[in-house]
């Protein structure tokens, strides 16, 4: 199943690293991947992530990134 | 306002956070702290160690007993790498340490400088958080910030990278920016969930209570006694959970999991209602998944929320600290007595004690058992000692046969399942609780990982008592090759030094033990030693260690032979 990540974080160095590590421990490719500050004064990052993925493992992987402390939004649905 | 220097800042901001102990290891990149340190030596207990990885595992078994984060302090590079081991045990442990690395400067990041080790990006997926930090005006918060994030929530590792430049840099001391926001989950359904699993627990015939770390980390062990007495609940507990409860309390059943008791974990696919608190439903405790307790509703209670239906689903899963959770739900819990459910534990006990532990713990011939040690050891402590246990059989044997009456007395590598934990965890132990009895319980295989840490115990006079129990060999891997590859013994006979002559290099008293009738007169003394002590008790070499649930097997296939 193909599924579009958004998650808003603060923007700060290494926190793509650390999503794209998690996305990584359990060999999930991406397949595209935007990121683009979108609160100047917070400091707010947005990244929008799509990613292929067996239903069942999605909503634990969202949790798992959404417990990053950077991380301030995790969601996500199927990609269109 | 004056300047410092950043390393004074960063001492500064340390002793803000109430730090009296650091575990480190100093070299190039990190000399500028080494040089502030001089001035506190008054107020800080500096422990040099002899590996980076010791100063990791030092600060974990330091946490475990101060109940506040350890915390090391090493050079970049090749200093930074070697605590990477210990970062990641503490990470699997949900263990909370903060780590200090220093780093080359700023000028020279990304050029391969001298011992430039790109720490950050090592150590990412194993902590919970890390941070470079580049300017010394940044020290005061982000110190601040990663003790914070060490200890809230699901605790564990932070690190913090700091260059030599920003050591060196002048800057004012401002730690007025000390609020750390961390995002909370609130769940509009919690007293609902409560109620629920009340409900669920006072209709159950066969309720059943399972507990890990979590127990310990939050401090809840007079909650979970004061809940389970009241509901009557029987009560097991993970690798990491002993000692959270009495092993004498009535309503404790043992130990869950691939070495655990045999009742414990046959009974996980009989109970009608399982509440797991404070665990994660590792696999070495749930065996086959698809084979576990799928005739139970469970309620699952975790710090984490990720950890919620991430291995096992549950009916109710709540997102709540343990010792918060359990003051709230005993009201509403009516007092029962299962005492026929409870039975069949017991039922199950006589038949482990009889297949299994009698032999082992009262043999009347042949090579000594580690069991027998380790029984001896806990009636000469009467189980009040904190035995720090390394990685392999002896780990899984004294988890089985010490008499844990106290909380924080077990401490051992769970989750990532490291040889050489224990060794330096027992000097982090021993300097956080100098009033306890700290005996260390490790395998000859285990020792050899990390024995250099006896210069550490020698330096810092720390009376640590040592247990090595001695089979030359890596003795669980041996069971597996003798269970499951056809006795195809591949590389696990260790030809081993003269660990006597060994601490006698390190001046550490020490006797061999080859002989029954010896054996308990030299632990006698052992324990009335003032000093640390070192016993060589040489062990039956092809030992197994059941019960066992072999790997793939279901909680209730778990076997005594
Ligand atoms: C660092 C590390 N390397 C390898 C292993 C795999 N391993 C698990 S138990 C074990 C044997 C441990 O031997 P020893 O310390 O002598 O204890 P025993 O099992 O004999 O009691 C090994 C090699 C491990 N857990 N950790």
């Amino acid at each position: 199943m193909k599924y579009i990540l958004n998650i808003k974080s603060e923007n700060a160095p290494g926190t793509l690293y650390r999503i794209a590590g998690l996305l990584l421990r359990k060999k999930i490719n991406i397949e595209s991947l935007h990121v683009k500050e979108i609160d100047r004064k917070h400091h707010i990052s947005h990244f929008t992530i799509e990613i292929f993925l067996a239903p069942h493992l999605m909503a634990k992987l969202i949790k798992q990134i959404d417990r990053v402390v950077e991380v301030t939004h995790a969601e996500y649905h199927r990609a269109p | 306002m004056e300047k410092i220097t950043g390393a004074q800042a960063l001492m500064k901001s340390l002793l803000r956070e109430g730090v009296d102990t650091i575990f480190g290891y100093p070299g190039g990149a990190i000399m500028p702290v080494y040089d502030a340190l001089y001035d506190y030596k008054d107020s800080v207990r500096h422990v040099l160690v002899r590996h980076e990885q010791g100063a990791a595992h030092a600060a974990e078994g330091y946490s475990r007993l101060a109940g506040k984060p350890g915390v090391c302090m090493v050079t970049s590079g090749p200093g930074a790498t070697n605590l990477v081991t210990g970062i990641a045990d503490a990470m699997c442990d949900s263990i909370p340490i903060v780590c200090i690395t220093g780093q080359v400067t700023g000028e020279a990041l990304g050029t391969d400088a001298f011992q430039e080790a790109p720490i950050i990006g090592i150590v990412t997926p194993v902590t919970k958080w890390c941070y470079q930090i580049t300017n010394a005006a940044e020290i005061p918060h982000i110190v601040a910030k990663a003790f914070h994030i060490a200890t809230s929530g699901r605790k564990g590792p932070v690190l913090i990278d700091i260059t030599k430049d920003a050591q060196f840099e002048l800057c004012e001391y401002d730690d007025s920016i000390q609020t750390v926001m961390l995002k909370s989950k609130h769940d509009p359904y919690y007293q609902k969930k409560l109620k629920r699993a009340a409900a669920l627990l006072n209709n159950a015939k066969r309720p059943y209570v399972l507990f890990g770390h979590g127990i310990a980390l939050s401090k809840a062990e007079s909650e979970l006694a004061q809940f389970i007495e009241k509901g009557g609940f029987p009560a097991a507990s993970t690798l990491l959970g002993l000692s959270s409860l009495p092993k004498s309390h009535q309503l404790y059943v043992g130990m869950l999991g691939m070495h655990g008791n045999y009742g414990p974990n046959k009974l996980t696919n009989k109970a009608d209602v399982i509440l797991a608190i404070g665990m994660r439903f590792d696999d070495r405790v749930t065996g086959k998944i698809s084979a576990y307790a799928p005739q139970a509703k469970i309620i699952h209670v975790d710090i984490d929320y990720a950890e919620l239906d991430k291995v096992i689903p549950a009916e109710v899963a709540i997102h709540a600290d343990a010792k918060e959770f359990l003051a709230q739900l005993t009201p509403f819990i009516k007092s029962k007595n299962h005492s026929a459910w409870i039975g069949r534990f017991r039922k199950y006990d006589e038949e482990e004690r009889k297949v299994v532990a009698d032999a082992e713990l009262y043999p009347k011939s042949g090579e000594i058992r580690m069991a027998e040690v380790v029984r001896l050891v806990s009636e000469k402590t009467k189980g009040r000692a904190v035995i720090v246990a390394d990685v392999g059989q002896h780990q899984m044997v004294a988890a089985r046969y010490y008499g844990f009456e106290t909380p924080d007395s077990y401490i051992t590598s769970g989750g990532l399942g490291t040889m050489g934990f224990a060794l330096p965890a027992s000097v982090g132990a021993k300097i956080a609780g100098p009033s306890r009895e700290v005996i260390a319980i490790i395998g000859d295989g285990s020792f050899q990982m990390t024995l250099q840490e006896l210069g550490t115990i020698m330096q810092e006079k720390l009376s640590i008592k040592i247990i090595i129990l001695n089979n030359r060999h890596l003795g669980m891997v041996r069971q597996w090759q003798e269970m499951f590859f056809e006795e195809r013994y591949s590389f696990v006979h260790m030809e081993n030094p003269n660990f006597n002559k060994i601490a006698d290099a390190y001046s550490i008293p020490n006797e061999l033990v080859q002989d029954r009738r010896t054996l308990s007169p030299a632990l006698e003394r052992m324990l009335s030693a003032k000093g640390s002590y070192l016993l060589d008790v040489m062990v039956r070499r092809d030992e197994n260690v059941f019960p066992m649930i072999a790997s793939g097997a279901g909680v209730d296939e778990i076997r005594l032979t």
